[in-house]
């Protein structure tokens, strides 16, 4: 069984829906993407598997457990965790202090899971006190994914993690997200730059006005012509 | 004495005032950060904290417990006991509001939690004078002589110095809260953001009932504090300080509760201050112009960001 199924969901923002009957899953340790144009759906499927948003219909369950009714605080405290696309750290607050909010719950002591992060990100260990708010987007990137981490989560979701940062910053997030992976922990991406992600990805899947596309391996979406065109940008 | 004479020792009469109206204006700054409204309510949580202190002081002295006066002040063990449980009191009568009304209207947005407040500020005033009747109450009617500070004519009370050490100690202890302890980053996180802070695991309740804890609290004495330096309570005495601690919100950058420290006590000094030149009746309209002035000129407040 999946670490995370989502089934025929639909979902919406009031009675408005974006979503329809949108089914994907995430194995264990996979690298996801989706894919798909603007207003797609693809944040609004990350905020309804967070529990952001009610689903109308459909179910979702990660690691054995029906997730569809819980609200976020709980979700997190079951091993998953999301880095919103946009508005993604806490820009008042340190890096550090970032990083241990990211450990809310646990009380256990955690530095050597913030030395850890130092040692994925080394930047953000020579910028421990500075102010998030005035830190570059790759950087802020960083942070946020560090925050979302510090509970050793199964599966992470990044929304766009790539967007509005120049090409060399992006390879580095990538490289990151490589790097998280190979630790065990399961990815579902939301990009638009989709090629390198799709690139190191087990699967990816196709949404588009909110609804399933297609879905095949990376590696088979990447030398998929029709793909190539409409998602790919030619 | 001319004018000009005057003012050193009005600027230390705008500083007490400004000690009272900044300890207001820090919970009315976190409620508009953390829980996103603004709450009109205080006011009366200064008052019901004054109540509460003078109810439970009477009830001491009843008692026989003794209110020998510490040193030169003009109170004791006895009222500082009921100084001290009234703010927790309040704090309790305050989380009860919340988890009664404000809890349940959260997802409606800040307009209805403001409307409510507004509901909140008179049931509470009208609860008080039922109890207490309109009229002034006091907590103690002796009369305290001035001590001279020795330099420019200033005089001040011994009790007044209190007011100004305590806001002090207050501060520097908020400070320390909100800097360094896990609560503390918190209230800072949800404040930047309360739906990340949900997602990221932070208990955003046990995050709001800490807001209203510092909040009423900070409420309570400085209603009980303003108690002191008038001699006399009445139900209404938060009620009339609330254009004060919302133009001193305002004025240091609405959301920040350094802002409102520092907004708190320009408009204590500037209030004070300006009845040297035009009549002590128009102290609310000093207020009120330097709110709307900062709001045309700088909409964020002398500290706010610009996000
Ligand atoms: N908070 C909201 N309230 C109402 N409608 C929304 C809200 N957020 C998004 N929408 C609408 O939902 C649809 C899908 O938006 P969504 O953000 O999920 O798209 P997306 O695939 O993530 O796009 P992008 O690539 O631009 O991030 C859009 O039509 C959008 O206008
Ligand atoms: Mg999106």
């Amino acid at each position: 069984m999946s670490l995370l199924t989502v089934e025929k969901v639909t979902s919406g923002y009031g009675d408005m829906e974006v979503l329809h009957e949108v089914s994907i899953a995430v194995d264990s340790q996979e690298i996801v993407t989706i894919i798909g144009p603007n207003g797609a759906g693809k944040s609004t499927l990350m905020k309804t598997i967070f529990g952001l948003l009610k689903p109308k219909s459909g179910r979702i369950s990660f690691s054995d457990h029906e997730i569809s009714a819980l609200s976020a605080d709980r979700i997190v405290r079951l091993g998953m965790a999301y880095v919103p696309q946009v508005e993604n750290v806490f820009p008042s607050l340190t890096v550090r202090e970032n990083l241990e909010m990211g450990a809310f719950i646990r009380s256990d002591d955690f530095s050597g899971r913030i030395r850890e992060m130092y040692d994925l990100f080394p930047i953000l260990g020579r910028r421990g006190r500075q102010q998030v708010g005035k830190m570059s987007g790759g950087e802020r990137q960083m942070v946020a994914m560090a925050r979302a981490l510090m509970l050793n989560p199964q599966l992470i979701l990044l929304d766009e993690p790539s967007a509005a940062l120049a090409p060399n910053l992006a390879e580095v997030i990538f490289e990151r997200i490589e790097a998280i992976n190979d630790t065990g922990v399961a990815i579902l991406i939301v990009e638009q730059n989709a090629r390198q992600s799709l690139s190191l990805s087990d699967r990816g899947y196709v949404l588009a006005s909110g609804r399933n596309r297609f879905t095949d391996t990376g590696e088979n979406l990447l030398a998929n012509e029709e793909i190539g065109q409409l998602y790919l940008g030619g | 004495m001319t004018t000009l004479a005057h003012i050193p020792q009005l600027l230390v009469y705008g500083i007490i005032s400004g000690s009272i109206i900044s300890l207001g204006g820090i919970g009315v700054s976190l409620t508009y950060s953390i829980l996103g409204f603004s709450n009109f309510a205080h006011g009366d949580f200064m008052a019901l904290g004054a109540y509460i202190a003078l109810g439970l002081f009477t009830l001491f002295t009843g008692l026989g417990i003794t209110n020998a006066p510490f040193g030169p002040l003009s109170f004791g063990f006895g009222f500082v006991l009921a100084f001290i449980l009234a703010i927790a009191l309040t704090a309790i009568a305050v989380i009860l509001i919340d988890r009664l009304l404000f809890r349940r209207l959260r997802r409606s947005g800040p307009v209805i939690l403001m409307m409510s407040s507004i509901g909140v500020a008179l049931g509470l005033r009208n609860i008080l004078q039922f109890f207490w009747s309109p009229q002034p109450h006091y907590y103690s009617q002796a009369i305290q002589p001035a001590v001279s500070l020795g330099v420019l004519n200033i005089r001040i009370k011994p009790d007044e110095l209190f007011i100004i050490a305590l806001a002090v100690v207050l501060v520097i202890v908020v400070h320390a809260f909100m800097r360094y302890t896990k609560m503390g980053k918190a209230m800072r996180a949800m404040a930047d953001n309360a739906t990340l802070a949900q997602v990221t695991g932070i208990n955003t309740d046990r995050v709001i009932i800490w807001t209203w804890v510092i909040g009423a609290g900070l409420a309570a004495t400085a209603g009980i504090l303003a108690g002191i330096e008038n001699k006399f309570i009445t139900p209404e005495l938060g009620w009339q300080m609330l254009l004060s601690i919302f133009a001193g919100v305002v004025l240091g950058g609405i959301g920040n509760p350094y802002g409102a420290i520092l907004g708190g006590m320009v408009i204590g000094i500037s209030e004070e201050v300006s009845t040297a030149f035009i009549s002590t009746g128009y102290k609310p309209a000093v207020a009120f112009v330097i709110m709307i002035i900062m709001l045309l000129v700088k909409p964020t407040g002398l500290l706010g960001r610009k996000d």
